[in-house]
């Protein structure tokens, strides 16, 4: 379902509210954390004070972590989470200037802004030095072009690039964090002159220390998500299913399930353009154009519709289309109405014919077509099918952020 | 009058709420966190007022106001940095923290110190648009989706500051 505003769950006007409290938030864990003094920040190349390794480890893995879980459980989907392209140089020349940075004005920019608000006045002056250095940026921005937009590899991942696992990565992640934490903790206390007593293993630590751990251990020996298993139908087997026909739904079953709703278990998805959906469809249907059908937020609704879906268009082409999209991408109960909206009518509506067009068939079928027959042409049926037809809330395409700006 | 300051939070929860709140901005709005965006929409909007037509012939302002809807103060970085502000301000108020003060080693005068975070902020603010991003944006947002980027800024920010943390030690310690 998740992230909200991406998928249009939210109204994307909200957008900006959210993003004011998200920040009452940031702001106020920052400064709780002792994040507005430049003395306790610049604490950590010191070895006198490590409170910034600490909540800034603490926070990434449990993000990290809690993205893991969240997709795991299909609350977020990860393929539309922002993942900040990497430039390698300009990466790493910006890190190094950010480290610089850091040293001498004791801030970063998040920090400075959280320790100005509450009256320090070296962190005024640090905004307002960011400003400038903006400022200085923009300036030269044509000059730093190539270094700032050269290399680019992409959103890649940082477990692809040490060709590892993510489940193992981040079980590593967090024992790097915890080794990490008693190792400072004991830098700190020399360097402060305090005797080393319980260190990480004083009850205020070890509770972190073990939620972090078990929580690592989840990840790495999950049972693969079901989530995962989408695969690909091979080209091949779907070009032998269509060959056989085995997607087509006769005209004469959809009458009789539409006669019979309580029978019906069809999802029903019409292809069709916006103007022919709206004129008629067919009752309950929903509609997904055919070319839309993989588009994300769609493609999720069909995959997780709990009924068969049944396509059906004009004629049964580009409900074939969609089915083999669908088919391609690893659905299984997906159907097509055979002939289309077409042969509904010719068959149930307008057709003359009466005896001679049955002589092949099953003669209950043929009684019930005729049954049907009446059934629409009287209105009964119309009685009977009082599902209204639902087009599918539109679906916000996540704005892609524009390339090489940054997201901070 | 002055009263004595609460003590701050166990940074072990700091982190995990800190985490928390990563986490709910993911979730809402598929993105991270961010600070220095906002500085950034600050000047582009300054830079836009005082002088449109160096605005329009400069790429680096030019393409923010041609993309867009020319506003760069309607921005999600901004109303997240005005309630981080809200946030701050409301936690340092509780806490007996609020109040003008100047932090800084022992060794350096108020005058020094406040050169030295000029500098610094002038450095950080080039340093995060290179990075594409700061601390929040690049570093912390990019580990928690384990971008490469993200741990690419944190090593190269931190390691730096390691390195040379030696060379101004007299901004900050004793020794």
């Amino acid at each position: 379902m998740g992230p909200l505003i991406p998928q249009g769950f939210v109204n994307p006007d909200l957008n900006l509210f959210f993003a004011f409290v998200i920040g009452l938030g940031f702001g106020y864990v920052l400064e709780q954390g002792g994040f507005s003094n430049s003395r306790k920040l610049a604490g950590v190349f010191y070895g006198y004070d490590f409170v910034v390794l600490r909540v800034f480890f603490t926070a990434a893995i449990t993000a990290a972590i809690g993205l893991l879980l969240f997709s795991y459980m299909g609350w977020v989907s990860y393929d539309l989470l922002y993942v900040n392209p990497t430039f390698l140089w300009s990466a790493l020349v910006g890190g190094v200037i950010m480290g610089f940075g850091f040293i001498l004005g004791g801030f970063c920019p998040g920090t400075s802004m959280v320790a100005a608000v509450i009256g320090k006045i070296d962190a005024m002056v640090f905004v307002l030095g960011l400003m400038i250095g903006v400022f200085i940026f923009g300036s030269f921005y044509e000059d730093f072009l190539p270094l700032y937009t050269g290399e680019n590899l992409g959103s890649i991942f940082i477990f692809d690039t040490l060709g590892m696992s993510r489940d193992w990565f981040v079980f590593l992640l967090v024992l790097v964090a915890l080794a990490a934490f008693i190792v400072t903790r004991k830098i700190e206390d020399k360097v402060n002159g305090l005797e080393s007593k319980s260190g990480l293993f004083a009850p205020l630590y070890v509770g972190p220390v073990l939620i972090m751990l078990a929580a690592a251990i989840v990840v790495l020996w999950l049972p693969e998500s079901p989530r995962a298993k989408w695969f690909e139908a091979d080209a091949e087997t779907v070009l032998h299913e269509a060959a056989e026909g085995k997607q087509f739904v006769q005209t004469e079953e959809l009458a009789y399930k539409l006669l019979n709703p309580k029978e019906n278990d069809y999802m029903l998805v019409d292809v069709r353009g916006d103007e022919a959906f709206a004129e008629f469809t067919l009752p309950g249907a929903v509609h997904i154009p055919a070319d839309k059908v993989l588009d994300l937020g769609y493609n999720k609704l069909l995959s997780e519709s709990k009924k068969p879906v049944l396509f059906f268009g004009f004629s049964d082409t580009d409900a074939s289309q969609a089915w083999m999209s669908l088919r391609r991408a690893g659905l299984e109960d997906v159907f097509v109405l055979k002939g289309g909206l077409n042969q509904f009518f010719e068959t149930i509506f307008f057709s003359e014919n009466q005896v001679n067009t049955y002589q092949e068939m099953p003669v209950f079928e043929a009684r019930f077509i005729e049954r049907a027959r009446e059934a629409f042409q009287s209105g009964e049926a119309a009685e009977k099918i009082n599902v209204k037809a639902k087009p599918v809330t539109t679906i916000v395409e996540m704005e892609a952020p524009p390339a090489g700006q940054g997201g901070c | 009058m002055e009263q004595k300051p609460k003590p701050y939070m166990n940074p072990y929860l700091a982190g995990f709420l800190l985490g928390l709140v990563l986490l709910a901005a993911f979730f809402i709005t598929g993105r991270g966190l961010g600070a220095s965006g906002a500085a950034k929409s600050v000047v582009i909007e300054t830079i836009g007022r005082i002088s449109p037509e160096y605005a329009d012939s400069h790429p680096f302002y030019a393409s923010f106001f041609a993309t867009g809807d020319g506003r760069p103060m309607k921005n999600w970085l901004v109303y997240l940095t005005m309630g981080v502000l809200g946030g701050a301000f409301f936690s340092g108020f509780m806490s007996g923290r609020a109040g003008f003060a100047i932090d800084k080693g022992p060794r350096i005068s108020n005058v020094k110190r406040l050169i030295f975070a000029g500098l610094g902020g002038i450095l950080f603010g080039m340093g995060a648009q290179f990075g594409r991003g700061c601390t929040s944006g690049a570093a912390l947002s990019g580990m928690a989706v384990l971008s490469t980027a993200g741990f690419l800024t944190m090593m190269a920010i931190f390691g730096t500051g390691f390195v040379i943390a030696y060379f101004f030690r007299k901004l900050w310690i004793n020794a």
